[in-house]
């Protein structure tokens, strides 16, 4: 029973120039590793397999060998030297030469694939992350006007992907006291929003001029507003510790005059 | 080489694989660099002269041609080691001043690394860098951002540069860097 | 497609902020020479390396996206270094090879 891509096949849909291992007839191989990175190919590549690069070097070889692959298919109609081919024939691998570039290779190979795992794994993978939607905005410092737009949007997101009413308020009560903080002290600010069906996250990362003591701006109460803004309500001092508060992982890492970077995850549960 | 009068338009031709490799001497504290195409980079000390030569870097890069699709003239860049982006490391550095002015506009300054030591090399002339710019300008089908090509003799001091050169390091280290 | 199309069609985690762009093709190649020479303006760039010259690479070209697989870890100074020049990185817990069947699948050439 054949498990696996047949290596004659792999050799026709590449139009492959076959250089060492002429004796390709019925063997097969299980995976494909397409990486340049040969200390990538020994950690990770599984026996069995045929290595794709466009490294054309000695390196190619002997790390496939040392991983227990069938072979190699160098791409970009590079030829393979001598050297190569020596050492696959004394190690018994195969060298094929092909123009096809690396996404062509893959993609072809791909095709003619059919029995292996690979696409039940493939969908494992993605229910891993489960992403869902991703957005980015913008906040101009010093604009109260527009003041709590950016959170106001992001409720409006997540309501319509119908996430839980509680979930929802902690996320915009986080993002809109750091949206606060940009607009009372920074120049501006990249907003992202990822939101996935384990976890939301929101990522503001402005430039200004940063916290200097960032434990005393976690303190509750302790407040850097100005009398003006103050008077417009804003203030209060609640806002790093009330972020804190209302995520489930909380990052902040300051530069004084170059900005600051905050990270808020929240899980779905 | 300007002489035909041609709206060039440019393509890379005649990529050539190699190494770049940097040198330090051990009596002097010189720093060299230099092109070599072999399959394997020359790795021993050499004497040359009062210099003692160690090889402290290898970096996998290219050299290249440019040649006119329409005129045929072809350019080389024999004196071009790599591009690098300037990052903006240094206040006073010729290269940070343009790369703070333009950076606004989405101009991104990459800086023509030529080869080591500054004054023994033959430069790259700007008609060639002008080219190069042209060259990967056209090539950069988005009109949202430009990059722009300043030579390396710009920047204020090469050996504390931050810039990120395009090179390939490691590629060929065959220990393995993590387990599963 | 667009960027944004493809990031909610296959689960991708975003790791800066997206700028939405036109996907022109799919460039794999984990050496930033090969990017230099032959990835063209709009490709998807799909790569296992994540030190902070992937950005002056796909800079140079306009690469659309980088999209790092395997997994692999992206510091935090070439995050820092994307978003300051708009470059999108991405990250993928699959391999290369079944990274660009998955971009087979969903359309792009």
């Amino acid at each position: 029973m054949q498990q696996g891509i047949d290596i004659e096949k792999i050799r026709d849909v590449l139009n492959a120039n076959v250089f060492e291992g002429e004796v390709i007839h019925g063997k097969y191989v299980t995976d494909v590793y397409a990486s340049d990175l040969m200390s990538d190919v020994l950690a990770f590549g599984k026996s069995g397999s045929i290595l794709l690069t466009g490294l054309n070097t000695i390196q190619a070889a002997v790390s496939a060998y040392v991983a227990e692959f069938k072979g190699i298919i160098i791409l970009r109609s590079k030829v393979p030297d001598a050297d190569i081919l020596t050492f696959a024939k004394d190690k018994n691998l195969f060298v094929l030469s092909t123009d096809a570039d690396m996404y062509e290779a893959c993609v072809k190979i791909a095709n003619i694939k059919g029995e292996l795992a690979v696409p039940e794994r493939i969908s494992e993978a993605t229910k891993e992350h489960g992403l869902i939607t991703t957005h980015s905005f913008f906040i101009e410092g010093k604009d109260f006007g527009s003041a709590g737009m950016v959170s106001t949007q992001i409720k409006t997101i997540l309501k319509s992907i119908g996430y839980d009413a509680l979930l929802i308020r902690r996320v915009a009560i986080s993002t809109y006291e750091a949206e606060m903080n940009v607009v009372m002290h920074a120049l501006s600010a990249d907003v992202l929003l990822s939101a996935g069906d384990q976890e939301i996250r929101v990522v503001i990362n402005d430039k200004g001029k940063g916290i200097e003591n960032i434990e005393l701006a976690m303190k509750e109460g302790y407040s850097t507003a100005t009398e003006e803004q103050r008077a417009l309500g804003f203030g209060a001092g609640m806002g790093l510790p009330n972020i804190k508060k209302n995520s489930d992982i909380f990052n902040i890492e300051s530069v004084v005059n170059k900005g600051t970077y905050i990270e808020t995850i929240f899980y779905v549960k | 080489m300007e002489e035909i009068n041609c709206a060039h338009s440019w393509t890379i031709v005649r990529v050539q694989t190699g190494f770049i490799i940097t040198e330090n001497c051990s009596q002097c504290n010189k720093t060299s660099t230099y092109f070599c195409s072999e399959d394997y980079p020359p790795l021993e000390e050499h004497r040359e002269g009062d210099h003692y030569w160690n090889v402290m870097e290898t970096a996998q890069s290219i050299q290249f041609d440019l040649e006119c699709d329409r005129c045929h003239t072809i350019v080389t860049f024999k004196e071009l080691a790599g591009l690098m982006l300037c990052t903006g490391c240094d206040e006073i550095c010729k290269v940070e001043k343009i790369r703070e002015k333009l950076e606004k506009d989405h101009v991104w300054i990459y800086v023509a690394c030529g080869f080591l030591p500054i004054d023994e090399v033959e430069l790259l002339s700007q008609e060639k860098i002008s080219i190069l710019e042209d060259y990967f300008n056209k090539r950069r089908k988005s009109s949202k951002s430009k990059i722009k090509i300043i030579s390396y003799e710009m920047v204020n001091n090469l050996k504390n540069c931050y810039g990120e050169i395009i090179k390939d390091v490691g590629m060929l280290n065959l220990k393995p860097t993590e387990l599963l | 497609m667009k960027l944004q199309e493809l990031i909610n069609k296959i689960a991708l985690k975003v790791l800066t902020v997206v700028e939405d762009k036109d996907i022109t093709g799919v460039f794999i190649s984990d050496m930033l020479s090969d990017v230099m020479s032959s990835a063209q303006s709009g490709n998807l760039w799909v790569t296992v390396q994540s030190h902070k010259n992937i950005i002056s690479a796909a800079n140079l070209i306009d690469i659309s996206a980088i999209i790092v697989t395997h997994n692999k870890d992206v510091p935090k100074d070439t995050i820092e270094l994307a978003n300051r020049y708009k470059v999108v990185i991405l990250s993928s817990p699959l391999t290369t090879f079944e990274l660009a069947s998955k971009l087979l699948e969903s359309g792009i050439k």
